[in-house]
């Protein structure tokens, strides 16, 4: 299947006071049409700056895009007008973030955050664009739509302000949706029903999705295939079930070790990975995750591993020794 | 939202009351009175007790405190302020005039403030830290650092030696000849309401920058809008509100604090009269204006809480 969306070494910076930030640094993934990739990572590893510099959206002046491709329908969004990029942003790729208190303006109506982008890009005039939004709480499961029109953010509880960040990510039929941690801010409970709603729509509408995550669950539950970023680099790409099946990479193990599981006897213990993330303006020459990892060997610190196929060409690993952990795993 | 209307306004009374007791006490407290300030200022220190008391009977000035108040206080319910100690002529009608030219002073110079503040904050702040941002800062920075009377001075002057002209110096009321009464009036509108908008434009450009950096900006970005939907629709309703509070205290400052710009452009306001009540120790007239000035205080203050939760849906009041 065809790339709806290319990333190609993507590289990210931010000059902080204490230097520069390479939040993203030279990173690659894709989304094909209609699929569900996941971005995940601790915070601070730069899954949300990926996806910000996709929209083009990083805060600038301190944020700056500094070089790769993101090709989008074979287009580079990179090479776009800020004009040409303004018909991209909420057309055809629509973004939904992750706190949904502050995501909506306060002081207007839902309708009216609702119609603006029916208005502007679909030349909608006032009439249809109200009964389309309508039709759009209704999908996202807003109960009485048309009252809800005229109600405020403030009216709604998280869950339904995250339901209606949906719609309005929904509106314009975009062919592709990038989910900042759609659910973090949300109730475990409603957590599960965003999701669900996220995934039902994404599949019954056939659009793209890029869920960015820490939890593994929502990866496995939701995502075809998973991209796991550390220290701003990505250091594995597989398929969800090749990820969770065979992990080649320590990082990965760990993480994957680190999540309580209800099939284990109730006192194993877990294990947690040992140490911080990096500081990402003193990155050591070598791997990232080397300070941290077990398997680590002199080269570890001397040059940075690139990602690479054991086999599989749909499985990607950065890891030196990424054979002495899978042949460990199966004895 | 009615009812909340309505007690604000019944609010209103006990407030005035409080400064009326306040300003009547005060006023009695600072040595001398009206007759002494008579006397005393035509140079004669031998004029006899006994003639300062026939004059201080005259003006009721030897009845109790409290026979003094309620009826000043049963004037002020009928809407009479009574006459002037000083010149004994109405109170009402000697007010009137000065009351509607301060007003429209107050009105013009809050319409300059805002025409300048609002745009000139909004275009700093989306272009801070470049050179339009800088000469907008410097721009309100010298209105805060220039007195409005000078400024005053240096309009007429460059007007009477540049451009051969001064503006009518005698009051017309806008309903007699509305030329020749904003002929005269817009220049003191412009030198006042530039101070006035030096301290507004400031406080839009921080709350813009502030209400710039929310979530909700970076959403109506990614929704693909146009920046000058974003500016206008998104932000500045958000940003209004610290401005609107600014704008408000100071036009009821401007109502009678506008002294020595009043006497710049020979204009006969509220401010000149309240320095000469005073200096006169005329209680009646110092009274009715303190009353007339908390009046507005009060009411501006109202109109600012009720544009509140006119801007901000979250503000609901009962």
């Amino acid at each position: 299947m065809a790339s709806l969306l290319e990333v190609r070494n993507l590289q990210t910076s931010f000059s902080t006071a204490s230097g520069v930030v390479r939040a993203v640094d030279g990173v690659s993934w894709d989304v094909r049409e209609g699929e569900t990739v996941a971005l995940v990572g601790e915070s601070g590893c730069g899954k949300s700056v990926s996806a910000l510099s996709v929209m083009r959206l990083v805060a600038e002046p301190a944020g700056r895009i500094e070089g790769g491709q993101i090709l989008f329908k074979g287009r580079d969004l990179l090479l776009l007008s800020d004009e040409e990029m303004r018909h991209v942003r909420g057309r055809e790729i629509a973004m939904i973030f992750q706190e949904p208190m502050t995501s909506l303006n306060p002081v207007l109506t839902i309708g009216r955050q609702l119609t603006e982008g029916l208005e502007i890009h679909m030349k909608m005039a006032r009439e249809p664009a109200q009964a389309r939004a309508i039709e759009l709480l209704g999908m996202v499961g807003i109960p009485d739509p048309a009252r809800r029109l005229g109600q405020y953010p403030h009216h709604f509880s998280g869950g339904m302000r995250q339901r209606m960040m949906i719609a309005m990510a929904l509106a314009c039929n975009p062919s592709l949706i990038l989910a900042d941690e759609p659910t973090t801010a949300l109730d475990v409970t409603i957590q599960a029903q965003i999701l669900e709603l996220l995934k039902d729509l994404s599949r019954r509408l056939g659009v793209a999705m890029l869920i960015i995550t820490h939890n593994l669950g929502v990866v496995a539950r939701y995502a075809d295939r998973v991209n796991v970023m550390y220290a701003g680099r990505i250091i594995e790409q597989a398929s969800a079930g090749d990820l969770y099946g065979d992990p080649q990479h320590p990082y990965t193990l760990g993480l994957l070790r680190s999540v309580p599981r209800l099939d284990e006897p109730r006192r194993a213990h877990l294990a947690p990975i040992e140490g911080q993330p990096p500081d990402l303006t003193r990155l050591p020459p070598g791997c990232a995750f080397a300070p941290r990892c077990a398997f680590r060997v002199e080269r570890c610190a001397e040059a940075v591993p690139p990602l690479r196929s054991l086999g599989s060409a749909e499985h990607l690993t950065a890891c030196w020794e990424a054979e002495r952990l899978v042949n460990r795993a199966a004895a | 939202m009615l009812h909340y209307i309505i007690k604000r306004l019944l609010l209103m009374i006990p407030t005035l009351f409080g400064v009326a007791v306040l300003i009547f006490l005060l006023l009695r407290v600072v040595p001398g009175d009206v007759v002494e300030a008579r006397y005393m200022s035509q140079g004669s220190q031998f004029t006899s007790q006994d003639l300062m008391n026939i004059e201080r009977k005259k003006l009721g000035l030897d009845q109790p405190l409290w026979k003094q108040f309620t009826s000043w206080m049963g004037g002020v319910l009928r809407l009479d302020f009574g006459l002037s100690m000083w010149t004994g002529s109405p109170i009402t009608e000697e007010i009137k005039l000065r009351f509607a030219l301060s007003l429209q002073l107050a009105v013009m110079a809050t319409v300059v403030a805002t025409l300048l503040a609002i745009p000139l904050g909004i275009l700093a702040a989306v272009k801070q830290d470049t050179w339009i941002d800088y000469a907008v800062r410097v721009f309100s920075i010298a209105g805060l650092a220039m007195p409005s009377f000078w400024l005053g001075i240096l309009m007429i002057l460059v007007m009477l030696i540049v451009f051969k002209w001064l503006p009518p110096m005698v009051f017309t009321p806008f309903w007699v000849d509305p030329w020749e009464n904003l002929a005269q009036l817009i220049w003191p509108a412009l030198a006042v309401g530039y101070r006035y908008s030096a301290v507004a434009t400031r406080m839009m450009r921080s709350a813009m920058l502030e209400v710039l950096r929310e979530d909700y900006i970076r959403t109506a970005r990614a929704k693909g809008l146009w920046l000058k939907l974003i500016l206008t629709r998104h932000a500045m309703k958000n940003a209004m509100l610290p401005v609107l509070t600014v704008i408000g205290l100071e036009f009821a400052f401007l109502m009678g604090g506008l002294v020595v710009t009043e006497q710049v452009f020979n204009l006969n306001g509220l401010g000149m009269l309240f320095v000469e009540a005073i200096s006169q120790r005329d209680y009646t007239l110092t009274q009715a204006l303190v009353l007339i000035v908390a009046a507005v205080f009060i009411f501006v203050n109202f109109a600012t809480d009720i544009a509140y939760a006119w801007l901000d849906p979250r503000i609901r009041y009962r």
